[in-house]
């Protein structure tokens, strides 16, 4: 067993990283058909779980004596879900900022509100209810597509002691818009960008000032600080990549054009469009982050533009995938109704599943609520599957993932357990 | 994708962007062998359905094919009606849905808007879909009558299955910087009118009993379409969220008599006797996927259904996709409503309280022969439609899709 050397490191990450609730008795879930993701199913296997770890996965795994039993027998145990992209968590106000298309120094995390949003009425701990009755432990937030350049976005776990435990990866990427949703309040305001052009130009014109400012920071030492040009220099030194939502071929052509320009990598949010592009996503190793299957519009309007997408196609992810093009599927949700919390990740298993029935294999679909995701979004190495050393985010269900009659009925963040049914 | 019935619709239509079933070949049809959820009772395990002329002629166990008819062997697979979404704006576009300046406008008619070769009827009638109420938006306190219309075909007259498919009334104000911007000055309104209603009907009865002497009294075409309210030529349907907006509602069916039935229907669990009492129906939120609601929301239609307020599901499309419906009824299933009456709440009860139900929603002899199959069970995402027969035609066949 490898499971000794595996627990000192672990125990010497917890005493760097005090926040991480501590779970020093092991846990043990066993019985279960255990879904590691990375791997084919184990039937009849056994998690382990301690200090906020993976400590093993197999069909014959040895309990640590002392350990908490859970009996998972005609169960399912998989990873937690990975929403590669969502607004929950964050208020209408905040979305956006209304005045400037471009604020590359707005930190979404800072706007990130747990206590208005998450619905569990609780101060503390943080539980994302919602996100967690649908197996959901991670998400990357976002400012929203009301700019062309709303800001950065952030991986979060959504469970946790306090907001900095929350945090997976924070800044994760540079988040940029093109289509219709940042011309529309533009056009409003009677301000640039008018068109797909504008919105083209003024991105390389931003870049351009950043590729200097960094050019002047490294021959001037003194030069006054920027924190929006900070920011994209990360972008441009490929430390984080840019989430560009683009959706038609023109949109996700220009994403690639400005990309190979500048030099920065990018990740593709919406796509619905991307089968037309599919031999450059393929060649240039883009990945692709799309909406739900039965709703694959990703914009904020309750009808969205028309302009920005194509017929919506069942398909899509399966062939995205099967043409080795990375492919997430994502809630893209927010905030609709005032009546009633949003949290549409509780669906995201139920909305992937419909994709396979349109090409792809379960695995290929739990995969791409999981794994793919956590890999896009450059947080594999902590969670995404169930792994030796990974994170112990473990959901238990109680029949297939993919079926509609199915609940979650157990969730660990970090090892903690933070929710049950 | 074009079927030979596709092409000669479009030599004899110049506007045929939609499959349609035409009278080719208008033959029998037997569907043999699959599990038949009928939604008017307990599924048939190894039934058939034997269908001619548009029509259902027999279900059962034991129904044999006369000669000619052709042969859908659905063994293994699952046949329910075809379904029908209570509550949708689809045909017409986004900017003719709301006449928001009128407030109230009942002489508004979704048929004057309609675009009958709208793509997303067929994307519908792909999902199972072959029946809809569409009408207008929810931009007013009543925004007009709605139509119940087939998703398939290009014989407009055959398609329309009711003209006066009910009148939409939306509660709660509407932000608006004008009268009535509360929940008080909606009921308000919406009780004077229908008074003026009233005195309305009144003086054209008076009118008639006294003769029909001189000119009649002026028409409007507002109280004239109230009146059918009035009178149960049509009912309400009225876009509701809040508790306290569905007391209001059920107040003014006490006051003035109207038929009812509550649409979205979030908070309607909330005062489940008082709807039930009054044999109010109830059309409830849409529950896709993309609608992001809490356990308390989502269990709401069960508590309405344990409380005997019949009730069916909507998809609100555009706001979901209407192919989705089916998923509507599958995620209101998890929080208890058992597997028959949840597709109920997309077939049967649908059509009744759509008023359609000489027509559709249940797979019974003399019913229209729309049909769906399914290769698994209906409400599994992963299940695909096989086939969806429409007014006795093959409508939609996977095998010749490509997906």
């Amino acid at each position: 067993m490898r499971r000794t050397p595996f627990l000192s490191i672990t125990t010497a990450l917890l005493v760097v990283s005090a926040s991480l609730p501590a779970q020093e008795r092991a846990i043990a879930i066993r019985g279960g058909t255990v879904l590691p993701v990375s791997g084919p199913a184990i039937p009849n296997g056994t998690v382990v779980i301690r200090g906020g770890k993976v400590v093993a996965v197999g069909a014959n795994v040895q309990v640590p004596s002392g350990a908490e039993i859970v009996d998972a027998s005609g169960k399912y145990v998989m990873p937690g879900v990975v929403d590669a992209a969502s607004y929950i968590g964050l208020s209408d106000g905040d979305l956006n900022e209304p005045t400037d298309p471009m604020t590359p120094q707005n930190r979404v995390f800072e706007a990130y509100n747990p206590f208005g949003t998450f619905g569990s009425g609780q101060p503390a701990p943080l539980r994302n209810k919602e996100a967690l009755s649908g197996g959901v432990t991670s998400q990357y937030l976002a400012p929203a597509d009301a700019q062309l350049l709303g800001g950065q976005g952030a991986v979060l776990k959504t469970a946790g002691a306090t907001l900095d435990a929350l945090v997976v990866r924070e800044p994760a990427a540079i988040d940029i818009a093109l289509g219709t949703p940042p011309k529309a309040p533009a056009r409003a305001a009677n301000r640039d960008p008018f068109t797909r052009m504008a919105e083209a130009a003024m991105l390389r014109q931003l870049f351009i000032k950043a590729q200097e400012y960094q050019r002047n920071k490294s021959s001037n030492a003194t030069l006054p600080k920027d924190l929006g040009m900070e920011a994209l220099g990360k972008l441009l030194r490929k430390e984080i990549p840019a989430r560009i939502q683009a959706n038609n071929a023109t949109d996700i052509r220009t994403a690639l054009r400005l990309a190979q320009e500048f030099n920065f990598d990018v990740i593709i949010d919406g796509g619905a469009g991307a089968w037309d592009m599919k031999d450059e996503l393929a060649a240039k190793k883009v990945s692709v982050v799309l909406g739900q299957v039965s709703h694959p519009y990703v914009s904020n309007e309750e009808i969205p533009d028309k302009e920005d997408y194509p017929k919506p196609d069942e398909r899509l992810a399966g062939r995205l995938t099967n043409a080795g093009i990375p492919t997430a599927l994502a809630t893209f949700s927010r905030a609709f109704s005032t009546l009633a919390p949003a949290g549409t990740g509780k669906w995201l298993l139920i909305d992937a599943a419909l994709a396979a029935g349109y090409g792809m294999t379960d695995d290929q679909v739990l995969k791409a609520v999981t794994l793919v995701p956590a890999q896009i979004l450059g947080v594999a190495d902590r969670v995404g599957s169930l792994e030796v050393g990974k994170d112990a985010d473990v959901v238990v269900l109680d029949g297939p993932p993919l079926s509609v009659k199915t609940w979650v009925q157990r969730v660990y963040v970090n090892g903690e357990l933070v929710y049950t049914k | 994708m074009i079927r030979a019935t596709r092409l000669l619709a479009t030599a004899i239509t110049a506007t045929a962007a939609l499959t349609l079933p035409l009278r080719a070949q208008v033959g029998a049809i037997l569907v043999r062998g699959g599990t038949i959820h009928t939604a008017a009772g307990a599924p048939i395990t190894n039934g058939s359905v034997l269908i001619r002329d548009g029509k259902i002629v027999a279900v059962g166990t034991n129904v044999s094919a006369p000669a000619g008819a052709r042969i859908i062997d659905a063994t293994g697979k699952t046949v329910i009606p075809g379904m029908i979404d209570n509550h949708s704006h689809i045909g017409a576009k986004s900017t003719d849905l709301n006449d928001s300046p009128m407030l109230i406008g009942p002489q508004h008619r979704f048929l004057d808007a309609l675009d009958w070769n709208d793509p997303d009827f067929q994307d519908a009638m792909e999902g199972g879909v072959t029946t809809i109420v569409t009408g207008p938006g929810s931009g007013e306190n009543v925004s007009g009558m709605a139509v119940v219309i087939k998703t398939f075909g290009t014989d407009y007259s055959k398609r329309m299955l009711l003209e006066k498919g009910g009148m939409k009334f939306a509660m709660g104000p509407k932000g608006r910087n004008r009268y009535p911007a509360t929940a008080m000055g909606v009921a308000a309104n919406l009780r004077q009118y229908l008074i003026k209603t009233q005195e309305y009907m009144a003086a054209q009865k008076k009118w008639e009993d006294d003769g029909k002497k001189g000119n009649p009294p002026a028409r409007d075409l507002g109280y004239e379409a109230m009146a059918d309210v009035l009178t149960h030529k049509t009912y309400v349907r009225a876009h509701v969220h809040a508790a306290t907006d569905i007391m209001t509602l059920l107040r003014l069916k006490d006051e003035f008599g109207f038929d009812l039935a509550l649409h979205h229907s979030t908070e309607a669990y909330k005062v489940a006797p008082e709807i039930a009492k009054r044999g109010v129906t109830a059309v409830v939120l849409p529950l896709g996927d993309r609608i992001g609601l809490s356990d308390d929301a989502m269990a709401g239609p069960y508590i309405l259904w344990k409380a005997g307020v019949k009730i069916a599901m909507h998809t609100d499309a555009p706001v979901i996709n209407q192919k989705w419906l089916r998923l509507c009824a599958a995620l209101a299933m998890r929080y208890g409503i058992p597997d028959e009456e949840a597709l109920k709440m997309v077939t049967a009860n649908a059509a009744e309280i759509a008023r359609v139900s000489d027509h559709v929603g249940t797979i019974a002899t003399g019913k229209d022969a729309d049909l769906v199959i399914f290769n698994g069970p209906w409400y599994e995402p992963k299940s695909r439609i096989d086939f969806v027969i429409g007014d006795g035609q093959v409508v939609y066949d996977r095998s010749k899709e490509g997906k």
